[in-house]
């Protein structure tokens, strides 16, 4: 699969010398070391690396969902590091979107209400068009008043992608989407992801350690000991092997 | 296993904490009870003793029937006093008196208040030990116009020594001087909540209306002689109708008579403690179930290394001893607070407990561990079988869901099986006949709480659609986290239903209570109505009455036509039927004039036509019971060891008028025979149709020289005897709310659990962008539709309960049900503010949860 060329390279998140120290002293670990990173609008980005490399901790901290000890995090035009945790849970509510490697949706909810439930949360309508048109495109039409429970994981994942998506967000964040799921299943979901990149132009930050995942992206960065050490554009599932091999992984 | 038992304990203290709280209440409460009573029988046992040294013998009128606690004995002729002296072996003899109805009265005006204590006048003498008042300040009165008072009734109300007070004595009110201040018993005892006037002995017989008489004659014998035969002496020198007993069976007396106060009371306060650690079991079964459902994972870890299932059961077992004993010790220290506040509350409730030590006997002791220990392990056996049922490869589905098919009938079977067991054990004890109150409350609760074991099966059958249908507004209200709140109650009925079990038993409880209060004043006051004709009643506070001469004084006054009714403890026979006999009161009044106050239903006669010998009134269920009928003899036992036969004259249908009782003599029949017998304890008015309020004026005028006398017209007599009913039924109530307080626990318990069971979504609903705002809001409200509905099901059930009661109960008591609408629902709101209230700290602990943590889950 190859990219098709972004509309506008613009910046929909950023980090700028984000450093995360856990502990102190001796035991000092510096999950993140000054990382500059960019991630452009309109593009579909995988994050890869080695584990203990920082890639989840990177994701975590661009999303708001945890605070870098030094450097800056921006999304659009916020950063992060001067919100309150109110105010980060706003952001994360109505400018973020989320793909977790499971346990991605609320078992009480029927599928259009976790399409719907960030939007809800906020006491917004949303636009009801735009949710037609991705419920669409993730098949499930015809199932989204089922609870998670009597989905496949599959199925529960694009639900969760779709969620991702309603709220038109700046930016989604993917933490192992299909690392619980077989590899035809991983393909719908990652073919799904693909698609509101090049179809309706969102912009999505895959973490993955599986370069046939990755291989789905416009742009693979390479984490090692929390520090950026290789890019690589239009990637396929080879050229990423043969990166991953160079860096020791 | 054991050590493993212990580790799981420790290590998971606050689980641990949660599970004890609920019977840490219980046993606090029993604690409490027994602490309590038990300090009261110290304080009174002291006394009996302390009362009891320096004087070996009491000689006194014997009573032909009935106790001293019922009666007063006949008074002995005080020329007995020289003849006792003159025994040999006596070393010295007083005359003592005890005579309620003597009321000082204070600079302002005002009159002491007990509390249902005598108001008492009595003497002093010289030889303090023999009448155990001892002189605090001032001096001993001496001479017919001094007295001296105790000392805590002075220091309470505006009296100072050498000026001079009315006393309101039973020869009518006179003026002393207040010489000293007094103790009784021993001077470092606190009140015991009576008031004493002391006179000297000579103005004491006089003004207490005792010429040539004493209440009693107190003895010392010699040093070293030997008590039964002086006893002996001086029981040979006595006239028929005296007795004479020792120090140590006048102890005993003065023991018992306080023990048939003091047992009751500890066995109402026990009657709710077991209430409050009935709830709990249910609240530690549940808590046990859901950390069960935790620990899957871990039980069938320890199977597949080869613990056998009655290893794991024993190891649940040991787990909820260990609490148990943990939670009695806790509870037994948290009762002796209790009981300290036990007394403060009774305080606030206006029946003070006298002050005492707080004794912790073996037997309390063993009590609260028994119970303690008891309840939890009994109530972790079921979960503890479950627990031993896991396999070793479960499946590590978590949680405690709704159950299966096959599941829900037998739970259906079940539920009916025990409800129509309960409802056989409650139908008995209403309507079939006891030998004994207890056997009755005994089948009548065990019912009760088989039905409560009912609801608590058949409750997850329903608990899953109802609660939704009642928190069906919250997500229109609340949007989201009201959706959420709703579903999170809805989604498992086993647990809903367990969680909200415990408010139902103590909603049902209250809502009983409350329906009984409703109906019971309804009736009350219809009968009232019904039944008192008289336009004023005046009552007095103190045992003895007021004296009989204000009937005269308020006829002279021109207050209309005025009856006295007097209250005596007689032993009535029957002529015609020798084997029907009873001990019972006895109201005493003048027929003649009786039914322009009372409204009586006389049938079979009319009281006209009575004569004197047959002056005899009697209920008509009394009549039929003993199968009398008008002309048939009845012979009265009195005190005094006198007997009179009178004929029956009428038969009375009417329900009873409060101060009324099922035998009622014509007062012409039964004259006292003592000065200190002339007081009664009612005195009602009809006025002669002069205007009401001039009429209240002039009684008020006549009642100034009678400061004991309450004058109520039938508006204020209704009132007072309906709040005296509120009071009784408030402090049911907050007896009852321990057992909320318990259900409180138990809905914080599973909304923890809950919170923690659903961490990972929790740290789902943040990561999308749910703020801790709206997680607490959800978590509050998920508890409140919990709460609500055992509240309703409580309510359904109590009123089910009292309505069953009222119609149990005989008519003259409870004649209708009257259902007081506004307070169930303000039941339901209470319930759910507890709902609210249970959430604050689970709902707490889920917003402060890391949502990193949360989400990486476990």
């Amino acid at each position: 699969m190859t990219s098709s060329p972004a509309p506008t390279l613009t910046t929909a998140a950023r980090a700028v010398a984000a450093t995360k120290i856990y502990g102190s002293g001796d035991t000092e670990v510096r999950a993140l070391d000054a990382i500059d990173v960019d991630f452009e609008r309109g593009r579909f980005t995988a994050i890869m690396g080695p584990s203990g490399s920082g890639k989840s901790t990177l994701m975590h901290c661009m999303a708001g969902l945890d605070t870098v000890t030094e450097g800056q995090v921006i999304i659009g035009d916020t950063d992060l590091t001067s919100l309150s945790e109110k105010d980060l849970t706003l952001l994360r509510r109505d400018h973020v979107g989320f793909v977790f490697q499971a346990y991605n949706l609320v078992p009480t909810l029927t599928a259009i209400e976790n399409v719907t439930l960030p939007m809800d949360l906020a006491g917004a309508k949303g636009d009801a068009a735009w949710i037609d048109e991705v419920v669409g495109a993730t098949g499930l039409a015809d199932r989204v008043k089922h609870r998670p429970s009597e989905l496949s994981g599959g199925q529960q994942q694009r639900v969760a992608v779709a969620r991702a998506l309603a709220g038109k967000p700046q930016i989604i964040f993917a933490d192992e989407p299909t690392g619980n799921v077989d590899s035809n299943t991983a393909g719908e979901i990652l073919s799904f992801m693909r698609n509101a990149v090049t179809e309706m132009g969102q912009t999505i930050v895959m973490v993955t350690h599986d370069p046939v995942a990755a291989s789905y992206a416009d742009r693979v960065v390479f984490l090692v000991d929390g520090k950026i050490v290789d890019e690589l554009l239009e990637p396929t599932p080879a050229t990423i092997r043969d990166h991953m091999t160079r860096l020791g992984a | 296993m054991l050590r493993l038992a212990l580790k799981s304990v420790l290590a998971h203290k606050l689980r641990f904490a949660f599970t004890a709280a609920a019977i840490v209440v219980g046993v606090a409460f029993v604690v409490a009870a027994f602490v309590t009573a038990d300090s009261l029988r110290s304080t009174f046992d002291d006394l009996a003793a302390d009362i009891n040294t320096g004087n070996d013998f009491t000689v006194r009128g014997a009573l032909p029937f009935g106790d001293v606690t019922e009666a007063t004995p006949a008074p002995v002729p005080d020329s007995l006093l020289d003849d006792i002296r003159s025994v040999e072996g006596v070393d010295a003899a007083e005359g003592g008196f005890f005579v309620d109805g003597v009321i000082p009265v204070d600079g302002l005006g005002e009159t002491p208040a007990t509390l249902g204590g005598p108001i008492a006048g009595s003497n002093w003498t010289v030889d303090e030990t023999l009448s155990q008042y001892f002189l605090i300040s001032g001096e001993w009165p001496r001479g017919i116009s001094e007295f001296a008072m105790d000392v805590v009734t002075f220091a309470d109300y505006d009296f100072e020594l050498g000026r001079s007070y009315e006393v309101v004595t039973p020869t009518g009110p006179r003026t002393f001087t207040l010489t000293g201040t007094m103790q009784f018993g021993f001077p470092e005892n606190a009140g015991i909540g009576a008031v004493f006037s002391v006179f000297d002995t000579a103005t004491a017989q006089e003004v207490l209306g005792f010429d040539g008489l004493f209440n009693e004659i107190v003895v010392r014998a010699d040093a070293g002689a030997d008590i039964p035969t002086v006893r002996d002496r001086i029981a040979a020198v006595l006239p028929v109708g005296t007795e004479v007993i020792t120090a140590d069976e006048a102890a005993e007396e003065f023991g018992d008579a306080f023990e048939t106060f003091i047992g009751p009371f500890q066995t109402i306060l026990l009657v709710f403690a077991f209430v409050v650690l009935f709830v709990s079991a249910f609240i530690i079964s549940n808590t046990f179930n859901i950390v069960l459902g935790q620990r899957v994972r871990e039980l069938s870890l320890l199977r597949a290394l080869g613990a056998t299932p009655r290893q794991v059961r024993r190891s649940v077992l040991i787990e909820s001893l260990v609490i148990g004993a943990t939670a009695s010790a806790v509870g037994l220290g948290l009762g002796m607070l209790g009981a300290l506040g036990l007394g403060a509350l009774f305080d606030a409730f206006g029946a003070a407990l006298p002050d005492g030590p707080l004794p912790l006997r073996p037997r309390t002791v063993a009590w609260a561990f028994a119970v303690g220990v008891g309840f939890t392990v009994l109530a972790s056996l079921v979960p503890a079988v479950k627990a031993s049922r896991v396999s070793p490869v479960a499946g590590l589905q978590a949680g405690d869901g709704d159950d299966g098919g096959h599941l829900r009938l037998w739970r259906l079977a079940a539920g009916a099986v025990l409800a129509a067991a309960g409802l056989v054990l409650m139908g008995r004890g209403l309507f079939a006949d006891f030998d004994s109150t207890t056997a009755q409350l005994v089948s009548l609760s065990s019912g009760a709480a088989v039905v409560f074991v009912a609801v608590a099966v058949l409750s997850p059958l329903i608990a899953g659609p109802v609660v939704a249908a009642l928190a069906r507004p919250l997500p229109r209200l609340l949007r989201t986290p009201g959706r959420l709140a709703r579903d999170n109650a809805a989604r498992s009925p086993r647990r809903t239903a367990a969680t909200a079990v415990a408010l139902t038993i103590g909603l049902a409880l209250v809502a009983m209570v409350l329906v009984l209060g409703e109906s019971l004043k309804d009736t009350f006051s219809d009968n009232l109505t019904d039944s008192v004709a008289a336009d004023y009643i005046i009552s007095v506070n103190s045992i003895s009455g007021v004296p009989k001469t204000l009937a005269q004084d308020l006829r002279d006054a021109g207050a209309g036509t005025v009856v006295g009714l007097d209250e005596d403890l007689v032993q009535i026979s029957s002529l015609a039927a020798p084997d029907r006999i009873e001990q019972t009161e006895a109201t005493v009044t003048d027929l003649a004039t009786v039914e322009e106050v009372a409204n009586l239903g006389i049938i079979e006669s009319s009281l006209s036509a009575l004569g004197p010998a047959s002056g005899l009134l009697v209920h008509i269920d009394k009549a039929d019971e003993w199968g009398l009928s008008i002309g048939d003899q009845v012979e009265f036992g009195l005190v005094s060891g006198e007997t009179l036969t009178v004929a029956v004259g009428a038969v009375f249908a009417e329900v009873q008028p409060p101060f009324w009782d099922e035998w009622v003599i014509d007062e012409s029949l039964y004259q006292p025979t003592l000065a200190a017998d002339a007081f009664e304890q009612w005195v009602a008015v009809k006025t002669a149709g002069a205007e009401p309020g001039a009429t209240r004026a002039l009684l008020e005028q006549v009642l100034s020289a009678y400061p004991q006398a309450n004058l109520e017209d039938r508006q204020q007599f209704q009132e007072s005897a309906e709040s005296n009913l509120n009071t009784v039924l408030a402090l049911v109530n907050v007896f009852l709310l321990f057992a909320l307080v318990v259900a409180l626990v138990g809905i914080v318990n599973t909304l923890t659990l809950s919170v923690f069971e659903r961490t990972r979504e929790i740290g789902l609903l943040r990561a999308v962008g749910m703020t801790r705002r709206q997680l607490r809001r959800t978590i509050r409200w998920e508890a409140a539709a919990i709460a609500l509905y055992g509240a309703i099901v409580g309510v359904v059930l109590g009123l089910a309960f009292g309505v069953a009661l009222a119609a149990a109960i005989p008519d003259e008591i409870v004649d209708r049900v009257s259902v007081p609408t506004a307070q169930l629902v303000g039941l339901l709101a209470l319930a759910v503010a507890f709902g609210l209230l249970a959430a604050v700290f689970p709902s707490y602990r889920a917003a402060r949860m890391n949502v990193l943590d949360a989400i990486a889950g476990d």
